[in-house]
């Protein structure tokens, strides 16, 4: 019997969803059904989370008591560093996300555990945990498997894992969090998005402008076709660069990946390296433009030849009808 | 933290001796001695005889560096076809591909690669694919295609490469009379732009509603073909002919009365539908309407008066961006509780100072960073929104002519790289204010100051080394057109 231990994630007194894939990564890495699935959760208010974790393929969720509300690293490093000690996991699982890189490296290095970060598929091959993750600039998957390491930590790609359905009954038990000296202090929690806009990372309808709009006037009918549709309205770089729309709402490399994104639709973007660093991982991607050249259409599921304008109006006909 | 404290990382290599080279051959010379692919690239249509042998022998003795020029997107295009003339005849099919696809590939190009192919019949149907869909493919290629191919996806690309001529269109259209794929093809070309009127008239008469709805929509439609289409009574068709310029009064008298929003949309925003028939819309029911007629440019005070009522925000929204809205009408609009209205109030092209100083201090940055971008924005304002804390106000502070020096060489040490690029940005900073920014820790921006008009050369050609080899090819391609420029004067 083996145990997998996934250490969920909140803020602001909110479970983040990545959560919920991490348990489902979690289930799909069990090799019996004697092995378990166990979850910690770590805060001040860790208890009020124990529902929300209550889902399909936990079987048991331990909560940790901090003195303080908000993220620290160092708390947070010796709570699970403290729970592998006592629950002795094959592997533990936690979110890729800024929290989680600060401590998993420290953790897995101070103990000498098997690491690997930003891992989109984890799985056995026979005995062999093997993770996999992008290499140069996510131009190749690489394989990393941990000869000899009894403990993986690895941290994974959000959006990648798919939740599971239905909720479940999971035994619950506390754990005592070891005295710990933290080393930081919070000062201050500032939302990232600027100008109280969307957080376009959060999001999972997306519909993006690029140059193709031509001017500026032209912003206001996709920012109108957006609404309709219910979806957020983003951008390639020229646009944000001209003010045209927030510089929180800049899809690419140095703008923002749009991780929780189901379906984007871009609108006259060509599809720069740097556009598509933000986004080509999207598993459905609809593309208009008039080239059809356009680098775009290399990674659209749907590519449209066409002008956008044209586009614009039949969609609103569409929805208007 | 000052981010100009943070340098731009190290030299490439060594750098030898360089200094500005005064001939267009001491510059070959210099790229050559710098043993860089890109930098070699940045100045081969200037090199000639061994020189360019040699150039060309430093970008093209590894493939992965041929490949890698052959596809980026900065490639001169004499760099291009010297590829297209080296790989076709060796057939490395990865460059050819790669070669096909980059816009930048020239005519001249393109025909290389395509006659280096024996025989467009036994070409493969990818290659022939991204070369009917070229836009700079020639109209000679396209019409060989036309021709000789048999591959329809092919022949469907040529349909819809705007490059094909009037003629090439036209062959097609008779070779291929009676194949499988002729209704792709009508509408294909009823909406390419270089169909002719003869042809549209010919595909209006054979075509579906959706042929005949894009045959209208097209420039070159005939005034027969819409005359004889006013009693169409599909929907489709009645949606193009509402937007159409070429029709009568009467008939868009009778479209406004449509059940379909789309044609009443269509009516309320064309240029030709009379003013009687406008008022007559501003009353309809749907939103869509009423937001098509706020934003044309030729309302009536009685029109704009009602709109700037409208329940509908986005009504409001494209009135308050039209910028023949009266300043009374406009003043209403900036304190409209909708934070898009404002905000369309401080883009209007023309809003008056006085309303832009009141938006500077709406409570929404999104409104305040409208007039941080507004070219007609005083100095005072920008001196104002040079305290805001926002990102987007504080580009818009970086990026407006007005911002006073003092203003952009902090803005310029600021630690968000969009702020130091709305710097850059601005056409009006100074030698002074950008010389700092040539030590900026982001690639992008040295970049784009090789572009900089402010900057004297021997500024720019102190980037000769960086680290990032698109700086380099950006200051010796400068470099190579200055001194082009003065060997001509
Ligand atoms: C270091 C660095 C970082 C960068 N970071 C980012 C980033 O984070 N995000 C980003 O987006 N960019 C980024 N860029 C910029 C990037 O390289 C491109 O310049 C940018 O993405 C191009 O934006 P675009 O696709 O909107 O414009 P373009 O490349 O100009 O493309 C416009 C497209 O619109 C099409 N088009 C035109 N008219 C119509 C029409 N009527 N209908 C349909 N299609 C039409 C054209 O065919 C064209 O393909 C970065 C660049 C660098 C060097």
């Amino acid at each position: 019997m083996s145990t997998i231990l996934v250490i969920a994630e909140h803020r602001r007194n909110e479970l983040r969803p990545v959560s919920l894939e991490l348990i489902a990564a979690a289930y799909g890495l069990k090799k019996s059904v004697d092995d378990k699935v166990l979850v910690a959760v770590i805060g001040s208010q860790a208890e009020s989370f124990v529902p929300a974790l209550s889902v399909a393929g936990v079987d048991e969720v331990i909560v940790v008591q901090t003195p303080i509300a908000d993220f620290d690293p160092d708390i947070f490093e010796s709570a699970v560093s403290a729970l592998i000690t006592a629950k002795n996991p094959a592997v533990v699982l936690l979110p890729h996300s800024v929290d989680a890189l600060g401590y998993a490296a420290t953790l897995a290095s101070k103990a000498g555990y098997g690491y690997a970060t930003d891992v989109f598929i984890a799985e056995y091959q026979g005995d062999e945990l093997v993770a996999t993750r992008g290499g140069y600039n996510q131009k190749v998957n690489v394989e990393v498997d941990f000869p000899g390491k009894s403990t993986v930590v690895l941290t994974l790609r959000t959006s990648v894992f798919k939740v599971l359905e239905g909720a479940a009954n999971p035994s619950v038990s506390s754990f005592d969090l070891p005295v710990v000296q933290s080393r930081s202090q919070n000062k201050e929690f500032i939302e990232p998005g600027g100008a109280n806009d969307v957080d376009i990372t959060a999001v999972d309808f997306i519909v993006s402008i690029g140059r193709g709009i031509g001017e500026e006037t032209n912003v206001e009918q996709f920012r109108e076709l957006a609404e309709t549709a219910g979806a957020t309205l983003c951008c390639s770089r020229p646009i944000a660069d001209a003010g045209w729309l927030p510089k929180s709402r800049q899809v690419g490399q140095s703008g923002k990946v749009v991780g929780s994104c189901k379906l984007y639709v871009a609108l006259g973007i060509s599809g720069s390296i740097q556009h598509m660093a933000g986004m080509k991982h999207v598993p459905t991607i609809i593309a208009v433009n008039t080239d059809p050249g356009a680098s775009i259409f290399t990674i659209a599921k749907y590519g449209i030849v066409a002008d956008i304008f044209e586009m614009e109006e039949e969609l609103k006909n569409q929805l208007a009808a | 933290m000052n981010v100009l404290n943070m340098k731009r990382g190290k030299a490439c290599r060594k750098p030898f001796d360089m200094g500005m080279p005064a001939k267009a051959t001491d510059l070959v010379r210099l790229a050559i001695k710098a043993g860089d692919p890109y930098c070699a690239a940045a100045v081969h249509n200037i090199a000639t005889g061994r020189d360019k042998r040699r150039l060309e022998a430093l970008m093209f003795d590894k493939r992965r560096n041929t490949l890698l020029l052959a596809r980026w997107e900065h490639t001169p295009a004499s760099v291009l076809e010297a590829i297209a003339n080296s790989s076709a005849g060796n057939g490395d099919s990865g460059v050819v591909i790669r070669l096909d696809k980059n816009p930048n590939a020239t005519a001249k190009a393109l025909s290389q690669l395509y006659v280096g192919q024996a025989d467009v019949r036994q070409l493969n149907s990818d290659f022939t694919v991204l070369i009917a869909q070229h836009l700079h493919s020639p109209v000679s290629v396209l019409a060989s295609i036309v021709q000789l191919s048999e591959d329809e996806q092919s022949l469907k690309a040529v349909s819809r490469n705007p490059a094909a001529s009037a003629e090439v269109l036209s062959v097609m259209l008779e070779r291929m009379a009676n194949s499988k794929i002729i209704g792709v093809l009508y509408k294909n070309l009823a909406e390419n732009p270089s169909t002719s009127t003869e042809l549209l008239d010919f595909i209006y008469a054979k075509g579906d509603e959706y042929v005949r709805a894009a045959v209208i929509g097209h420039a070159r439609c005939s005034q027969a073909v819409i005359d004889e289409s006013v009693s169409d009574k599909d929907v489709k068709i009645m949606r193009k002919l509402a937007v159409n310029a070429r029709v009568s009064s009467e008939t868009l008298v009778n479209l406004a009365a449509s059940h379909d929003v789309a044609v009443r949309c269509g009516v309320a925003s064309n240029v030709a539908s009379p003013e009687v028939l406008v008022m007559r819309l501003l009353l309809d029911d749907s939103c869509l309407v009423r937001r098509a007629i706020a934003a044309r440019l030729d309302l009536t005070a009685a029109s704009i008066n009602a709109l700037a009522n409208d329940k509908d925000s986005w009504v409001r929204q494209w009135l308050a961006r039209n910028p023949r809205i009266p300043r009374k009408v406009l003043e209403r609009l900036s304190v409209d509780f909708e934070v898009d209205v404002r905000r369309a109030v401080a883009r209007n092209t023309c809003c008056p100072v006085g309303l832009l100083k009141a938006l500077a201090k709406d409570q929404s940055a999104w409104v305040r960073s409208a007039v941080a971008y507004q070219h007609k924005s005083p100095k005072v304002v920008m001196e104002a929104l040079a305290t805001d804390n926002n990102i987007d106000v504080l580009s818009g502070v970086a990026n407006n002519p007005h911002t006073p020096q003092m203003i952009l060489q902090d803005l310029a040490a600021s630690p968000e790289l969009d702020i130091r690029r709305g710097v850059i940005l601005n056409k009006y900073a100074t030698r002074k204010t950008l010389l700092p920014l040539l030590e900026d820790p982001y690639y992008l921006h040295r970049l784009m100051l090789v572009g900089s008009v402010r900057l004297k050369g021997k500024d720019k050609w102190s980037l000769r080394d960086d680290p990032d080899f698109q700086v380099r090819f950006m200051v010796f391609r400068w470099m190579a057109s200055r001194l082009c420029e003065s060997a001509v004067r």
